[in-house]
């Protein structure tokens, strides 16, 4: 199963650039405190154009930009990938077992209905003005809001796969029911699961980005969001060209990582959706 | 958004009146909760208002009354709660601190603007991307095809906001075609109305554009795979062996019945259409309800924030039921509740 999502995505063209692009950004999270040329946070001359010891220049407080930059990659993609997996593997679970106990899975799916047709980004933003959220606080958030439609898309798949001959077989000849769902029905909501888990983590980093530039992230997080509203907020940003070294990376960064894993949708898509790829045959 | 997403938020949908119960009781729960956010919070959320340093315009007396009337918060919690919805359902939705004014009133000219930015992009994303999706499974497999693909990838990538500051930049800063935000100029208030409507046009632009621009591309991508879908069913080929010329195919005989996962497509992403919306508002300086958000939390004013999320809040999901009913309507299967 892994390895036929790895076929997928690597088999697809787009979707090869999708892998490339992500790789590279999580090379640069990783390495982050190797690749920066400053240790986070140190206070050089503020508002300095790029040069050789700050490629990016330094923002209105003097910290060094590309500093800051991969320090972002490290914040963004840690909680993105965090709550992302939190979600899913929680969605996942649930959803399966809503399919197979029926009565289990009617409350459950009322639940999930009930968050489901709240806005939750608005939901997130009103929370967030009066919590004041750290890391911490913003990770249970996703996963609060983001389980209840992987729970969905999951239950769905596992219901139909339920509904298929061999289960009925592997019934009768006295598969228990913790069997059939662990061994059979979550098995095959692998894929969903999986495209599921790359829309939540696009989710994450830009609902991060928006709940920061709305004045509601915590002001100390070194995040792509929290770089970029920062420079939002800079009075002058319009009338000089600091935007270009302050603005346009962490904008550009947040861009560059959605895109990667809208790509490797796509590419999954066709695996999960056989219909697509039949008519781009 | 995928499209198997998509699917399944049609699965979820039950008929009409059991689905008007949950968003009676998703309403209901969010009413609720924000009843009690200030009051869970940790000390009294009035405390501020006897802190001279917590806000930024001090208070009159007065006003510092009719707040601490409006929240009553040396009553019972239950006694609180009824006066709460009593209150609601008069329209009372508090008093801001920042205005000084009811917060109903504060508010009630800012949702128009927000809805019109929402409902003029809408309108315009949804159409854009159908015929961009009709000609990309026109000629699939064609160049047009292809990058449309890539440009509604890149599409759904950007976030709204940084659109926002880039198309001011370039539309607003470099090429002074257009204002940088607000949603009218001052000068103008007093002119005759067309050269008022032309100026709120003018303005309406690059926030539109920024929305649009940024849902075009999930559009495109789904109703171009629901139109190749429909392409390739039997009763295309009938129409096409009886002689119809091709425009006609498609317009007339595909595209009616790929529409369907658009609708429930333009449902799904309606929350997230507001709150693109609300960002882009802020970034342009817009005064609709999402700029009030922003200057409630900047100012720490939060009877106005709830006002302004309660009333966002209720629209989005008013809206999104009456998708539901459009989503009813146009599906010949589901009508009498089948």
């Amino acid at each position: 199963m892994l390895l036929a999502l790895w076929r997928a995505c690597w088999g697809d063209g787009l979707a090869r650039v999708g892998l490339l692009l992500l790789a590279l950004a999580l090379c640069a999270a990783l390495l982050a405190p190797w690749l920066a040329p400053h240790p986070s946070r140190t206070m050089f001359d503020p508002l300095s154009p790029p040069s050789a010891a700050h490629p990016l220049g330094t923002n209105d407080l003097g910290y060094d930009l590309l500093s800051e930059l991969l320090a972002g990659a490290r914040t963004s993609l840690t909680l993105a990938t965090a709550a992302a997996l939190s979600s899913t593997l929680l969605g996942t679970v649930l959803g399966t077992v809503a399919a197979y106990h029926r009565r289990l899975g009617w409350a459950l799916l009322r639940v999930v209905d009930v968050f489901l047709s709240v806005p939750r980004l608005a939901l997130m933003v009103l929370v967030a003005a009066f919590v004041r959220p750290g890391m911490g606080t913003l990770l249970g958030f996703f996963v609060l809001f983001g389980w209840p439609s992987v729970a969905r898309i999951v239950y769905a798949r596992a219901l139909a796969e339920g509904q298929s001959e061999y289960i009925e077989a592997t019934q009768a000849v006295g598969a228990s029911g913790r069997r059939i769902v662990w061994r059979h029905l979550l098995p095959a909501t692998v894929p969903l699961a999986f495209t599921r888990f790359i829309a939540e983590m696009q989710h994450v980093i830009v609902a991060e980005a928006g709940l920061s530039f709305m004045g509601l992230g915590d002001p100390t997080t070194q995040s792509w969001g929290m770089t970029l509203s920062h420079a939002m907020r800079y009075p002058a940003l319009l009338i000089s060209p600091v935007w270009r070294w302050w603005a346009l990376p962490p904008g550009l960064a947040i861009t560059l990582v959605c895109l990667a894993l809208t790509l490797l949708q796509l590419g999954l898509d066709r695996l999960t959706d056989p219909r697509l790829a039949a008519m781009n045959r | 958004m995928s499209s198997t997403e998509v699917r399944a938020g049609r699965l979820g949908r039950g008929h009409g009146l059991a689905r008007a119960a949950q968003v009676a009781l998703t309403m209901w729960l969010v009413l609720t909760l924000n009843f009690l956010l200030p009051r869970l919070m940790p000390g009294d959320p009035l405390a501020e208002l006897d802190n001279p340093q917590g806000l930024p315009t001090p208070l009159s007396p007065e006003a510092r009354e009719r707040i601490r009337s409006y929240y009553g918060l040396e009553r019972p919690l239950g006694e609180q709660y009824r006066a709460y919805l009593t209150g609601l359902a008069r329209g009372d939705l508090g008093w801001s601190l920042s205005y000084n004014a009811p917060v109903a009133r504060v508010l009630a000219g800012r949702l128009r603007w927000t809805l019109a930015l929402v409902g003029v992009a809408t309108a315009l994303y949804l159409a854009l991307g159908v015929v961009l999706g009709a000609a990309s499974a026109w000629r699939r497999g064609a160049l047009l095809d292809r990058a449309l693909l890539v440009g509604s990838a890149v599409s759904g990538s950007v976030p709204a906001f940084f659109l926002a500051l880039l198309l001011i930049l370039l539309l607003g800063v470099r090429l002074r075609w257009l204002p940088l935000g607000g949603a009218q100029s001052v000068a103008l208030l007093g002119a005759p109305w067309p050269r008022r409507a032309a100026d709120i046009a003018r303005h309406m632009v690059l926030p539109v554009l920024a929305l649009v621009l940024t849902n075009v591309g999930d559009v495109a991508y789904v109703a171009r795979n629901a139109l190749a879908q429909v392409l390739g069913e039997g009763f295309i080929t009938v129409a096409r062996a009886k002689g119809l010329p091709e425009r006609a195919l498609l317009w007339r005989h595909a595209l009616p019945n790929a529409l369907l996962p658009v609708v429930s497509l333009a449902a799904l992403r309606l929350g997230a259409v507001v709150m693109g919306a609300m960002l882009v508002e802020v970034a342009f300086a817009y005064p609709g309800m999402g700029q009030a958000i922003y200057q409630a939390s900047m100012a720490r004013d939060y009877p106005l924030l709830q006002g302004a999320f309660l009333v966002t809040m209720l629209t989005t999901m008013g809206a999104n039921l009456l998708a539901d009913a459009l989503y009813g309507a146009l599906d010949p299967r589901l009508r009498g509740g089948r």
